[in-house]
C-alpha cells in the first residue's frame, strides 16, 4: 500500500525573472501538493528561486535510447545558421571601401 | 530503422555499451545496460545513500547540544544536507531498481534487516562535541575525496547527484574546520576533547576508504567499478590522497596522530602507516560495530512509528482515484 | 507612542520592562518549538519531509536568535547566555511548546507522534503569524522592523503545515483518530501560547502589541476556518492545563530540554566554541 505514497515527481525551477525553467532533480511524494512543498527545501535551500514546477514523472514523454537516433542530423544545413552567411560581412566591407576609392571620391 | 536498432543481440548491445563507456559517454537511467553494471551501481549507490542517512544519526546527537546558537543552526543545516544527500542518492538508486520492481521501501527494508550495509564510520560512537568536529572535518573530508573521484562517473545521474553533493560538502568541511580550530585554540579542556576525538576516530578514518586489496577482507568490487568507469581510483589511492591533504594540517594545529610510524616515504612516493585492524572493519560493516544496533533501531523505530502517515497519504491517493 | 531606538525605550521604564517581557516570550516560544522540531531530524515519516521540516526549524531557531539579540541590546546579557544559562523558571515560553514529541528520546526509542508535530506546529504558526502582523505596528520600532522580516518566512511554514493537517485529517480513519487526539491535547494547553502574561496591560497600553483578546479571537477564527474545511468541531475553549509558562510555570519536559540544549555550553560558558 505504501507504494502509492512514493510517486515520482520531477522538479524544475526558475532562478530569476528572465531565466528559463531548469531541471533540478526528482523526489518522491504522495501527491503534487506535497511534491511542491518538498521541492523548495530539498533542492533550493541556497540558490535564489522565483518559481517552481513539479511534474509527475509518468506525465513526461522522452526518447528511449534506441529512439534517440531520430536526433541525428547531417552537417549540411549551414543555410539555417548565421555561419552559412559569413561571406556577407566581407561583401559589405568591400562595398564600403569602394565608396572611398579615388574614383568615387572624385565624382 | 528503429526496429533495426532494437534487433541487436545482447552481445552486440554489450559491445556497443562498452564502446560508449570507453568513449567517455554518460549512461542514463533508461539506457540499456548490462546486468552487472546495474548491479554494481545499485550496490554502490544504495550503500552510499543509506550511509548518508545513517550518517546523519551520530551527528544528529549533537544538533541540540551544539554549544552556541550559531553552532546549533550550522549543525542543523549540515545534518539536513546529509539527509538531502541521502534523498538525492536514493532517487538515483531507485531509478536503477525500478526495472527490477523494487523501490525505496525495499531499500529501507534491506537496511533494517542488515542486508544493505552502511559505511563503517557511522557505526562509531560520537560521545563528545569534539566528535561532531572530527566528523565534519575529517569524515566529510574523506567523503569529499571519494566522491570527487566519481564526479566523472560513467553513470550520468550519479555524477549529477555528486555534483550537488560536493558543492555542499565544501560548506561542511568549513563548518568542521571552524569547530576544530575553536577547540584547538581554546582551553586545555577543549584541546583535550579534540585530541581524544582524533585518537578515537583515526582507525575508523583509515578504514573509511576500504582495504588496500581484497586479500585484506575478501571480495571487493573495486576492479569492476574501475572497468565500468564508475570510479577511477583504488582505495589506497584515495587513502594516500587523504594523507596528503590532512596529515600536514592535523599536525600544524598541534594535534597528534595516534600512529608513531606514519611518515611520507620519498622513495616510494607514498605514506607509510600502521594498518587498522581489518578484522574489526569486517565486524563493523557487517553490523557488529559499537553503535550498529542502536542506530539501526533508531531508524527502524522511527520508520515503523510513522508508517501510519505513509499509509494515510497512500490511501488518500487511492480514494481520490475513484 | 513611538520608540525609535533602545535609548528612547529605556527612558520609559514601563515600556522597557514590558518590551523585555514580551521579547522573552517571543524568543523562548521559538527556541523551544524549534528545539523539539530539531529532535525530529532524521526521524520524519519521509526523507523529503525530513529536509523540509529541518528548514522550518532552522528558520524558527533563527527567529529566536533575532529576539535574543534584541534582548542582548537591551542589556539583558549575551544571547548565548540567555538561551543556555537561564534557570527553567525564568523561561517564558508556553508549556505546550516545551513538551516532548512523544515517549523515548531523540537518541533512544523515539516513539514520536507525527500528528502532535503537525497540530502543534500549525496552531503555533497561526498564532505566531497573527502576533507578527500585530508586531509590525509595534511602538518599539526595532521590533516592528524585525517582525516584518520574520513574517516573510512564515508563508512557507503555514503552507507546509496546513497541507499536512488537511491531508491527514482527510485520509484514513486511523490518521483521523490520531489527528483528533493531537488536536485535543494541543487545544487543552494552547491558551498558554495565546496569553501575554502578567504584563499584558503594559504591553497593550504602551502599544507594543495588540490586545490579548483581539489576537486570541483572530486565532480562533483562523483555526475555526481550517476546522470547517476538514469537518471538525471542538466544543470548548483552549486551556492551560499544564500551567502558564508566561508566569514561569513549566513541566519537567522543559528541564529535560534545557539540560540537553546547554550540556556543552555549560562546560565553559566563557570560552569560544
Amino acid at each position: 500500500m505504501n507504494n502509492d505514497f512514493y510517486e515520482e515527481y520531477e522538479v524544475f525551477s526558475k532562478r530569476n525573472q528572465m531565466a528559463p525553467f531548469q531541471h533540478q532533480f526528482s523526489l518522491l511524494a504522495p501527491n503534487k501538493e506535497m511534491a511542491m512543498v518538498m521541492a523548495k527545501e530539498n533542492f533550493l535551500r541556497r540558490e535564489p528561486c522565483v518559481n517552481i514546477w513539479v511534474v509527475k514523472k509518468s506525465d513526461i514523454s522522452s526518447l528511449g535510447e534506441e529512439e534517440r537516433v531520430i536526433l541525428n542530423r547531417l552537417d549540411n544545413k549551414s543555410y539555417r545558421e548565421t555561419k552559412g552567411y559569413g561571406y556577407l560581412k566581407k561583401k559589405w566591407r568591400e562595398y564600403e571601401q569602394e565608396q572611398f576609392t579615388e574614383k568615387n571620391l572624385l565624382k | 530503422m528503429l526496429e533495426m536498432a532494437q534487433s541487436l543481440t545482447e552481445e552486440e548491445k554489450y559491445h556497443r555499451f562498452m564502446e560508449r563507456i570507453e568513449a567517455g559517454e554518460r549512461i542514463e537511467a533508461d539506457d540499456w545496460m548490462p546486468d552487472d553494471y546495474r548491479e554494481a551501481l545499485i550496490r554502490l549507490i544504495s550503500m552510499h545513500a543509506v550511509s548518508e542517512i545513517m550518517g546523519a544519526l551520530p551527528e544528529k546527537e549533537w544538533v541540540p547540544k551544539a554549544p552556541t546558537l550559531h553552532r546549533k543552526l550550522a549543525i542543523m543545516a549540515k545534518v539536513q544536507d546529509e539527509m538531502g544527500h541521502g534523498q538525492l542518492l536514493l532517487r538515483v538508486a531507485e531509478d536503477l531498481m525500478k526495472p527490477l520492481g523494487r523501490n525505496r521501501e525495499d531499500i529501507l527494508k534491506d537496511l533494517f534487516s542488515g542486508k544493505l550495509k552502511f559505511h563503517n564510520v557511522f557505526h562509531m560512537k560520537a560521545p563528545t562535541w569534539g566528535d561532531a568536529g572530527i566528523i565534519a572535518w575529517l569524515v566529510d573530508g574523506a567523503a569529499i575525496i571519494t566522491q570527487s573521484m566519481s564526479l566523472n562517473s560513467s553513470y550520468g545521474p550519479y555524477a549529477r547527484a555528486l555534483q550537488r553533493i560536493c558543492a555542499e560538502e565544501v560548506f561542511h568541511a568549513q563548518h568542521g574546520e571552524s569547530i576544530i580550530l575553536a577547540l584547538t585554540e581554546g582551553t586545555e579542556e577543549q584541546k583535550k576533547m579534540i585530541q581524544t576525538s582524533l585518537t578515537e576516530w583515526w582507525p575508523a578514518l583509515l578504514m573509511f576508504f576500504g582495504p588496500r586489496s581484497k586479500e585484506n577482507v575478501g571480495k571487493s568490487h573495486v576492479n569492476k567499478n574501475i572497468k565500468y568507469k564508475i570510479r577511477t581510483k583504488t582505495n589506497e589511492d584515495l587513502r594516500q590522497e587523504f594523507f596528503n591533504k590532512y596529515v600536514p594540517r592535523i599536525q600544524s594545529i598541534g594535534l597528534k596522530i595516534p600512529d608513531e610510524t606514519i611518515h611520507f616515504n620519498e622513495e616510494k612516493g607514498e605514506w607509510i602507516y600502521e594498518q587498522p585492524d581489518w578484522d574489526e572493519f569486517k565486524k563493523i560493516v557487517t553490523g557488529h560495530g559499537p553503535m550498529s544496533k542502536e542506530r539501526l533501531e533508531l531508524r527502524t523505530t522511527s520508520y515503523e512509528n510513522t508508517a501510519w502517515v505513509r499509509d494515510a497519504l497512500a490511501n488518500r491517493n487511492v480514494k481520490e482515484a475513484y | 507612542m513611538v520608540f525609535n531606538s533602545k535609548e528612547e525605550l529605556m527612558e520609559n521604564q514601563k515600556a522597557y520592562e514590558a518590551t523585555k517581557s514580551l521579547l522573552y516570550q517571543l524568543a523562548d516560544d521559538d527556541f523551544l518549538i524549534a528545539y523539539r522540531g530539531s529532535e525530529w531530524l532524521g526521524l520524519a515519516p519521509h526523507i523529503e519531509e525530513d529536509v523540509a521540516f529541518s528548514s522550518i526549524n532552522q528558520d524558527t531557531m533563527g527567529h529566536a536568535v533575532m529576539y535574543f539579540q534584541l534582548l542582548e541590546e537591551l542589556g539583558e546579557g549575551k544571547a548565548d547566555d540567555l538561551s543556555h544559562l537561564r534557570n527553567p523558571r525564568e523561561f517564558r515560553n508556553a508549556v505546550i511548546l516545551e513538551m516532548k514529541n512523544g515517549s523515548g528520546t531523540y537518541l533512544e526509542k523515539p516513539d514520536y507522534d507525527w500528528a502532535f508535530a503537525v497540530v502543534r506546529n500549525l496552531f503555533y504558526d497561526y498564532a505566531k503569524t497573527i502576533r507578527l502582523q500585530s508586531l509590525k505596528e509595534s511602538s518599539y520600532k526595532p521590533l516592528a522592523y524585525m517582525a516584518q522580516r520574520i513574517l516573510s518566512e512564515e508563508y512557507y511554514h503555514l503552507m507546509h503545515w496546513e497541507l499536512w493537517f488537511k491531508q491527514l485529517m482527510d485520509s484514513t480513519p486511523e490518521a483521523r483518530q490520531r489527528m483528533e487526539a493531537a488536536i485535543e491535547r494541543v487545544w487543552d494547553d494552547f491558551d498558554g501560547v495565546l496569553t501575554l502574561g502578567p504584563k499584558k496591560e503594559d504591553m497593550e497600553s504602551c502599544q507594543l502589541i495588540g490586545g490579548e483578546k483581539e489576537l486570541k479571537d483572530q486565532w480562533l477564527k483562523r483555526v475555526q476556518s481550517i476546522f470547517e474545511d476538514v469537518n471538525y468541531t471542538i466544543d470548548r475553549t483552549p486551556g492551560m492545563k499544564n500551567g502558564n509558562g508566561r508566569k514561569g510555570e513549566h513541566t519537567e519536559d522543559l528541564d529535560q530540554a534545557l539540560s540537553i540544549l546547554s550540556e556543552v555550553y555549560r562546560m565553559d560558558p566563557v570560552t569560544n566554541w
